[in-house]
């Protein structure tokens, strides 16, 4: 019990740290918000002001949701390990913190961004698109569950990309397989939401990518972190 | 710079008279580091080729050469930062049993570090970071603060605001945070003034009067008398 709570409180120290550092810089709150606000401003500009017919944003829409979500994402939660090996601090973490604790952090860290940027973002885009949204509970819970998957996708991708030459592109060679999965069950559960359909196997699917995507970190990330 | 016992008044005042706190449990346990064989090669380049030495509890090793000959690769690999290609490394802590070798990653977990290669966070204050890290190690960041009182450290600058020998005041404190009983240091007192040596030479002393070790690689040799020594020039 006491290694449990003192694992936790590891991972937790991590997290704090993570929000204090990006509250300082800015660096990923203002990376991400500009990738959302811009492309978010090209797809409602490029619909037109009225938006799209039904029938076609039910197909469209909810795909161009998620490629915003994907390059915002893409272009904030990458710098999360590569930073700490460009700034030397990677040393003293591994000199000092538990990996999978380590990870379990900057995956909190991760995920709080990337739900944060969903909240924000995901209302504007169905205002702006006039998206009508049948199941919003199940939109909410898709956002969430493939908001944990894009989060816990990129650390893992990130974290082995650190110590490459090529960070920006063996992010997007190793990210590109194991995004996709994710990336199609979420669009597919989008447009059912939208659709007002019920979730069918997509939902546990995507669950089970989460938790396959979750274990597959905290196995692989000691022997990644510590060469 | 902020010479020892200098800094902000409520800052260092406060660990004043601590000087004493580095003679802590060291000696309830005993510890002994030995390596044999180390081999180390970065591609085509053998940094280390066959290296072994050892240190008691209250011993020091120094190890010397010129740049390049493969010091601070030889602490990497003590640490358990850097798997080396062949050889053994065998540190122990034991509690009066013989008690087994740790591997590598309790060997990260164990040991006290300074590197130039060690760095802070630059948006943290020098508290902070001590603060975050103590967290990592489960201990408080009392041993740390007591350190930075010595060496005369305002703890309310932030690390990337720091002078490179302030830095190096951060990374004694940072490497005696969790009362290690072993202490790779290297180039350990590099950047500091006249005072900061000094201090940090006590330091030194103190780890290892209680019984610590500690492994030294410096260039030159240190005017360290007792200390066993390990040449690594080619």
């Amino acid at each position: 019990m006491r290694n449990a709570s003192t694992w936790a409180a590891e991972a937790t120290s991590v997290f704090v740290k993570e929000w204090r550092c990006e509250f300082r810089t800015r660096y990923a709150l203002n990376t991400l918000a500009l990738f959302a606000f811009t492309t978010l401003v090209v797809v409602s500009v490029s619909l037109g002001p009225l938006g799209v017919s039904r029938a076609h944003g039910t197909a469209v829409l909810p795909v161009l949701l998620w490629v915003i979500l994907l390059f915002s994402v893409a272009a904030g939660l990458p710098r999360s390990f590569v930073q700490e090996e460009e700034t030397g601090t990677a040393m003293a973490l591994r000199l000092a913190a538990t990996p999978s604790a380590l990870f379990c952090g900057k995956l909190a860290y991760g995920l709080t961004l990337v739900l944060a940027l969903e909240a924000m973002l995901t209302p504007v885009y169905v205002a702006m698109t006039n998206l009508k949204v049948v199941s919003p509970g199940l939109l909410a819970g898709v956002l969430a569950a493939g908001g944990y998957g894009l989060a816990a996708g990129s650390t893992l991708v990130a974290a082995i990309i650190a110590q490459a030459r090529s960070k920006g592109t063996l992010f997007s060679v190793l990210a590109f397989p194991v995004l996709l999965p994710l990336l199609l069950l979420s669009v597919e559960l989008t447009r059912l939401a939208v659709a007002g359909s019920p979730p069918g196997v997509a939902l546990p699917q995507l669950l089970l990518y989460d938790a396959s995507v979750t274990v597959a970190g905290l196995m692989l990330f000691p022997a990644v972190w510590n060469p | 710079m902020v010479a020892p016992g200098r800094g902000p008044p409520g800052q260092v005042g406060r660990f004043r008279g601590m000087r004493g706190i580095f003679l802590h449990v060291l000696h309830v346990t005993e510890s002994r580091l030995q390596f044999q064989d180390i081999r180390r090669r970065f591609g085509r380049l053998a940094v280390l080729t066959g290296v072994s030495g050892a240190v008691g509890p209250g011993g020091m090793l120094l190890v010397t050469g010129p740049n390049g000959s493969g010091k601070s690769t030889l602490l990497r690999c003590l640490s358990g930062l850097l798997a080396p290609d062949g050889g053994t490394i065998e540190y122990r802590e034991t509690n009066g049993g013989p008690g087994a070798p740790l591997d590598a990653a309790e060997r990260r977990q164990r040991v006290g570090m300074v590197s130039p290669d060690l760095a802070f966070y630059a948006e943290l204050t020098v508290e902070e970071n001590l603060a975050f890290f103590a967290g990592l190690r489960r201990v408080p960041p009392d041993r740390g603060l007591a350190v930075l009182g010595r060496l005369g450290l305002p703890l309310d600058r932030l690390a990337g605001a720091l002078s490179s020998g302030m830095r190096q005041r951060l990374r004694w404190a940072w490497a005696l945070l969790h009362s290690p009983r072993l202490l790779l240091l290297d180039e350990p007192f590099q950047n500091f003034d006249a005072p900061g040596e000094r201090t940090a030479r006590e330091l030194l002393a103190e780890h290892l009067a209680g019984g610590g070790l500690a492994v030294v690689a410096n260039p030159s040799a240190l005017d360290f008398d007792h200390a066993e020594r390990l040449d690594l020039g080619r």
